[in-house]
């Protein structure tokens, strides 16, 4: 009996298309779009060559510090091109700006100015590099100055030229002493994909209520015939929710392959723990839909419509539409994302993604296990020994 | 009447959803508040800084702390370290300073002591290190000549306070013109997902066979039932529009009354009608209730995705767009981002977007075209 009511389960679950839509394809369809949507944003989000202009005038032209400087960062054979230089006259530079083809232009008028169009990163970074530039020749002429001081006491007969270019070249070949520890797994646009895969475990338990459903005497016709049956009720509700979670299994197992192969989604390397971790997540999302089956005396239509509302609502708090929401939630309201299932599993994969200890890992597994403990301990205590005398 | 009555039926049953589009257009409008107000003086981009000084902050560790300070936001975050890595990967912060212990006194004996960083590696990062970067050269530059700190300090200050001067040409108030782009590019999604729900909903509810078989036998002639529903449906859309407009003088502000603020209230009507003909057309060759939901996410979701109503057009990848040519929603945003950067409003300027006008006008005619050729081979009942 056992096998039988799994049989059919499965099968029933598998000919309904709206449920294989939620939860099979439509995950798949929302991956593809977040990969279209956001391939190049970090890409884009890094420093870009910024197209100047520069009026080449007579007083840029005996000005050797910028010019050489810009020369330098205009270079296209160097890595620290950080700029596409033209050299024009002002009027051109002027169009060039109005039309958009430049962020901003020199000009050298008794002292260096620089025009913009508009206030933003690019401009402010031309503005920078010409303040270091001015800043560099205040501070390679105070070298200087202190050194032919310091020469002029001991050796009257100096060469300035020659202290002047010593203090150039000590300016240029100063290095700061910087490290960087960051970690190399700082894309964020993940945590997209790792709400995807949590919605699709939470979407997996509205298989779980319909497979319920079916066994429920007060929701469906086939719930009565299966209640009057000579089989134990355990029986009958077990083997229905195995072929709910093997389904959601199924779709999840699809999705996965589809963003490792297809989209190119990176999980971290920790292969077992992402295994527990969908067992985990699939199992909270099954068991929240069992819970919300039992507990809600109503028609299926409102069961799966709850159903995906709460998922959407904890996808949104655990970032799927912004990123930046699962981090005003964590860090100013973080007990809304501790017992938030979808947050769990979000969470799960970012800590295997980011950290390099497990105990956050860890946190979540068990926040999981916990969650789909409670929603099934709820869900027996309200459906034991119920009898209907008349329905 | 009668119709009308039952459309206002069926469009109180879906007013869940419109919320709830609602609710999250005015959340990612209002997300953006924090802008700077005026743009007719240069306001250098600040990237946001955490420092973690484990040193005493003295002397040059201090001005170091000082001169970032004035050049960024400096943020405070609790010092632990799962907070400090969340915010570094959220973008909270983009750049990590650790200043080690011992440092000033390291630097004071020319040990020349390392600062480890963490970036995030965007442009917000390297605006950062460039700072930090400029301060350790002219810190050490000046040491080599001086050794007192006092004296150090001070020229290190008069040094970095060399500014250059910047002139700034346009007089646009670009930050309110962002929101507003911003604002009517979301509405993408609201008036897609809006009006393709409700008015499927409606024709599927008319199209059921037992209310078709009824509406067929009434008094009421076929052309004028028809007639009775393409109004309400106007209506409603309309009213949805209308509602998004008023909407966007609360959130967007002052920057609505201009010419700006007309030309994004008339493409948004233009694109309302088109997606009225486009729910049409899906209402009409829809058979199954059930699918609408999934179908409104598949359509309005994709497109807003794929034209950028999301994420800036600027940031999507250009096969993407090239895709999203297909889509009156790509001619709807970029009608939104042209009009974000006209300064002055004549014939030459405009151009552009009459011609976006037009072709959506053309991809309305297009669907109605067909919505006739589908309901005119549908027309019989079994």
């Amino acid at each position: 009996m056992f096998f039988h009511n799994f049989k059919y389960t499965f099968k029933v679950l598998f000919k309904n298309k709206m449920l294989i839509f939620w939860t099979f394809a439509f995950p798949i369809i929302l991956g593809t779009f977040f990969n279209m949507a956001f391939s190049d944003i970090e890409n884009s989000e890094k420093l870009d060559i910024i197209p100047i202009a520069i009026v080449s005038n007579e007083s840029f032209e005996s000005n050797s510090v910028l010019k050489e400087t810009f020369r330098y960062l205009s270079d296209e054979d160097s890595e620290a091109q950080l700029f596409s230089t033209k050299y024009t006259n002002e009027e051109e530079a002027k169009s060039l700006l109005e039309e958009g083809d430049i962020s901003g232009y020199l000009i050298i008028v008794d002292t260096p100015k620089v025009v913009v169009s508009t206030n933003g990163i690019n401009e402010t970074i031309f503005k920078s590099v010409v303040d270091e530039v001015n800043q560099n020749s205040q501070l390679i002429g105070a070298i200087a100055k202190e050194n032919i001081e310091k020469e002029l006491k001991n050796n009257p007969s100096i060469n300035p030229e020659a202290i002047y270019k010593n203090a150039i070249e000590l300016v240029q070949k100063e290095k700061a002493n910087i490290k960087n520890i960051s970690s190399s797994n700082l894309s964020y646009t993940m945590i997209e994909f790792y709400t995807l895969i949590a919605m699709a475990c939470l979407y997996g338990g509205i298989l779980g209520t319909v497979a319920i459903n079916q066994s429920l005497a007060n929701m469906s016709s086939t719930g009565k015939r299966v209640s009057v049956s000579p089989t134990k009720k355990r029986n009958i509700i077990f083997s229905s929710v195995l072929a709910g979670y093997l389904t959601q299994l199924i779709g999840l197992v699809l999705l996965f392959l589809y963003t490792i192969f297809v989209l190119k989604v990176d999980y971290g390397t920790h292969f077992p723990e992402i295994v527990v971790l969908s067992l985990l997540g699939s199992l909270a999302g099954l068991s929240l839909g069992i819970v919300v089956a039992c507990l809600i005396k109503s028609n299926e239509d409102l069961k799966v419509g709850i159903m995906i509302s709460v998922t959407m609502l904890g996808c949104f708090l655990s970032g799927m539409m912004g990123i930046t929401m699962k981090y005003i939630v964590d860090k100013n309201i973080p007990i809304v994302n501790k017992i938030n299932p979808v947050n769990m599993i979000t969470d799960g994969f970012y800590s295997l993604y980011y950290y390099d200890t497990f105990d956050r890992f860890y946190g979540n597994i068990i926040g999981l296990f916990l969650f789909s403990a409670l929603c099934i301990s709820i869900s027996i205590w309200s459906i034991r020994r119920q009898k209907y005398d008349s329905i | 009447m009668i119709v009308f009555k039952t459309f206002l039926k069926v469009v109180n049953k879906s007013k869940i959803p419109i919320i709830l589009y609602t609710v999250i257009l005015v959340f990612f409008s209002g997300f953006n508040t924090v802008t700077n107000d005026n743009s007719t003086s240069f306001v250098a981009t600040k990237p946001d800084i955490l420092i973690i000084n484990q040193d005493e902050e003295e002397g040059i560790t201090k001005n170091l702390i000082g001169y970032i300070g004035k050049n960024s936001n400096i943020k405070t975050i609790e010092n632990e370290k799962e907070k400090i890595e969340d915010a570094l990967f959220y973008r909270d912060v983009n750049y990590i300073i650790y200043i080690p212990k011992n440092f000033r006194k390291d630097f004071l004996n020319f040990k020349n002591p390392t600062i480890e960083i963490k970036s995030t590696g965007d442009y917000q990062a390297s605006l950062a290190e460039l700072l930090l970067e400029r301060y350790l050269k002219v810190a050490n530059s000046y040491h080599t000549i001086i050794e007192d700190e006092d004296a150090l300090l001070e020229k290190i200050d008069d040094t970095l306070e060399v500014e250059t001067k910047v002139e700034i040409t346009s007089k646009l108030d670009t930050s309110a013109l962002d929101k507003a782009t911003m604002y009517y590019n979301f509405t993408n999604y609201c008036i897609l997902a809006g009006s393709i729900y409700v008015i499927c909903l409606v024709l599927s509810t008319f199209k059921e066979e037992k209310i078709r078989k009824r509406t067929i036998v009434s008094s009421m002639s076929h052309k004028k039932h028809n007639r009775y529903l393409l109004y309400s449906n106007g209506l409603f859309a309309l009213v949805l529009w209308l509602f998004y407009v008023v909407l966007s003088f609360l959130v967007v502000g002052d920057i609505m009354f201009s010419m700006h603020g007309l030309f994004y209230i008339l493409n948004s009507f233009l694109f309302m009608v088109c997606a009225l003909t486009i729910a049409f057309l899906i209402g009409n060759f829809l058979i199954d209730k059930n699918a609408i939901n999934g179908l409104v996410n598949v359509i309005a979701l994709g497109s807003s995705f794929l034209c950028g109503a999301f994420v800036p057009p600027e940031y999507l990848p250009d096969t993407v767009l090239k895709i999203a040519h297909v889509l009156p929603s790509y001619w709807f945003i970029n009608t939104n981002q042209t009009i974000k950067e006209i300064e002055v409003f004549n014939v030459d300027s405009i151009r552009p977007i009459i011609i976006n006008f037009s072709i959506l006008l053309l991809f309305s005619i297009i669907f109605i075209l067909i919505t006739n050729w589908i309901s005119y081979r549908k027309r019989k009942i079994g």
